[in-house]
């Protein structure tokens, strides 16, 4: 898969005398200097959630959405570059969109997981580009019940019961690991969520500068309102 | 180990060992050196813009030098950086805009036609045969269900919608200037938008402008149906005026 017009027939990914694929792990540090996402499986749901970190206040916190919907029981957040994580969204959706016009059924979660590390493994290898700067958390709730998984720049992917990737991923991965038991209910998850997020956070946390996405036995992927976000805040003080 | 991208990742789109895009951060200081400072304003019912106007040489026709394009009736967009590439960015976004005028019968909105250029700007970061445009846009309009939109577009393909902002030289300067004028006064109407977004050029260059030597874009809601116009010499001069007697 080439690029259009493109000279490069060659791939710019090339293994290094140590047998790395050094593009990816440089890309796996832009991956590293991201805003945290995390990513909980509780027993009847999946929670991710993010920092919403915006360069200044005048920015308008309404145009930015870092979660966002796949299908409407597939949802997807992203450590990592902006702008390469919006192309991996539209691939995604156009994927679904296909399933589901050839099957009339949702696609499962696996699968689409499947395809889109596909995709990002292709620009590990194809002529004349970089691998995406992005690692993916997407959750979701099909007929194998509530899964999450994480997919890397490299293309490999792994479902977690909780795991978090950004800047504060090593801290935050510990603290879930203490945390985590199978049978936590959405409800704790959100809050552990919260609280995990809140370990790293520089600052103070609040509605307006994290974004949580859930999906429930009901298989509807919605993202929270401020004031829903605000609520389960003030529980977890 | 040989250091990493084999020297390239300076030359093209590929990562270097600290997970940067150098080529992007260059795009980013050709506009920062390109000359001039840009700063866009959103009011309540209005959205402005004003740049610097630098005419190269005397003998240039001044009205055939703009930085500020109509990309619809109701978009207008202010480039800063490589005039070149900002022609073609022009060209991509009013052609963008029409065919979505005619595939869906309505207005293309501000924030879709900013997603659409973004969307485009980051294809040249992960492929290696184009370089990356050195150009930041700011993209204003009034969208028919969220009012008034000033949106900046990079050459990392990122965008976002802003209540101000600032783009060139003196960006850094010049947006600490309106974040203490946006808190102050979240909400302005068209004059003290416009007189703001003057007012701050005219403190982060140290200059008084004459009319010729500034271009002001804006879009205001319930005026002209809410289309984008370039002021004219003579409303930027009552504008002017206005600020010098404050002072």
């Amino acid at each position: 898969m080439a690029g259009e017009g493109s000279q490069y027939s060659f791939s710019l990914t090339t293994f290094s005398p140590s047998g790395k694929l050094v593009q990816i792990e440089y890309a796996l540090k832009a991956v590293g200097a991201g805003a945290t996402s995390l990513g909980i499986a509780a027993s009847d749901g999946v929670v991710i959630a993010t920092e919403k970190k915006l360069p200044s206040l005048l920015v308008d916190e309404g145009t930015v959405k870092k979660i966002l919907m796949l299908t409407p029981n597939i949802g997807v957040v992203y450590s990592g570059m902006g702008p390469d994580y919006r192309v991996l969204v539209r691939k995604a959706r156009k994927t679904a969109q296909v399933y589901y016009q050839l099957y009339k059924e949702h696609i499962p979660v696996a699968q689409l997981v499947r395809e889109v590390a596909a995709v990002m493994q292709e620009f590990t290898q194809s002529g004349g580009v970089r691998p995406f700067g992005v690692s993916l958390m997407l959750s979701g709730f099909d007929d194998n019940g509530p899964q999450l998984y994480q997919i890397d720049p490299s293309g490999s992917y792994f479902a977690w019961k909780a795991s978090a990737i950004g800047k504060n991923m090593v801290n935050a991965k510990t603290f879930l690991e203490k945390r985590y038991s199978e049978e936590v209910g959405i409800e704790d998850a959100i809050h552990t969520a919260l609280l995990t997020l809140k370990e790293g956070f520089e600052g103070q946390l609040s509605s307006s500068n994290i974004e949580v996405g859930i999906v429930g036995a009901d298989r509807k992927f919605r993202v929270l309102t401020e004031s829903e976000v605000a609520d389960y805040l003030q529980e977890v003080e | 180990m040989s250091r990493g991208g084999g020297g390239y990742d300076r030359h093209i789109t590929i990562f270097s060992p600290e997970g940067r895009l150098f080529q992007v951060e260059y795009a980013f200081k050709a506009v920062r050196t390109c000359g001039v400072t840009s700063i866009g304003v959103r009011g309540k019912d209005c959205v402005v813009f004003v740049t610097q106007k630098k005419v190269a040489d005397k003998l240039i026709d001044a009205s055939s030098v703009t930085r500020l394009f109509k990309i619809t009736k109701f978009i207008g967009m202010l480039i800063t950086g490589i005039m070149p590439d900002a022609k073609s960015i022009v060209q991509q976004a009013r052609q963008q805009a029409a065919e979505f005028r005619f595939k869906y019968g309505y207005e293309c909105p501000v924030d879709y036609l900013a997603k659409v250029l973004a969307d485009k700007a980051q294809v040249y970061t992960q492929h290696a045969y184009m370089r990356p445009l050195g150009v930041v846009s700011m993209i204003i309009g009034i969208d028919e269900e969220n009012g008034p939109q000033l949106f900046k577009v990079d050459p990392a393909g990122y965008y976002v919608g802003y209540k101000a902002t600032s783009v060139g030289g003196k960006e850094t300067e010049a947006t600490t200037v309106l974040e203490k004028k946006v808190k102050a006064k979240p909400e302005m109407t068209y004059e003290e938008a416009v007189q703001t977004a003057i007012a701050a050029l005219q403190g982060v260059l140290s200059e008084e402008f004459k009319a010729s030597e500034i271009e002001v874009g804006v879009v205001r809601a319930g005026f002209m149906d809410g289309s984008f116009h370039v002021l004219s010499n003579e409303e930027v001069e009552t504008h002017l005026s206005v600020i010098s007697e404050r002072d």
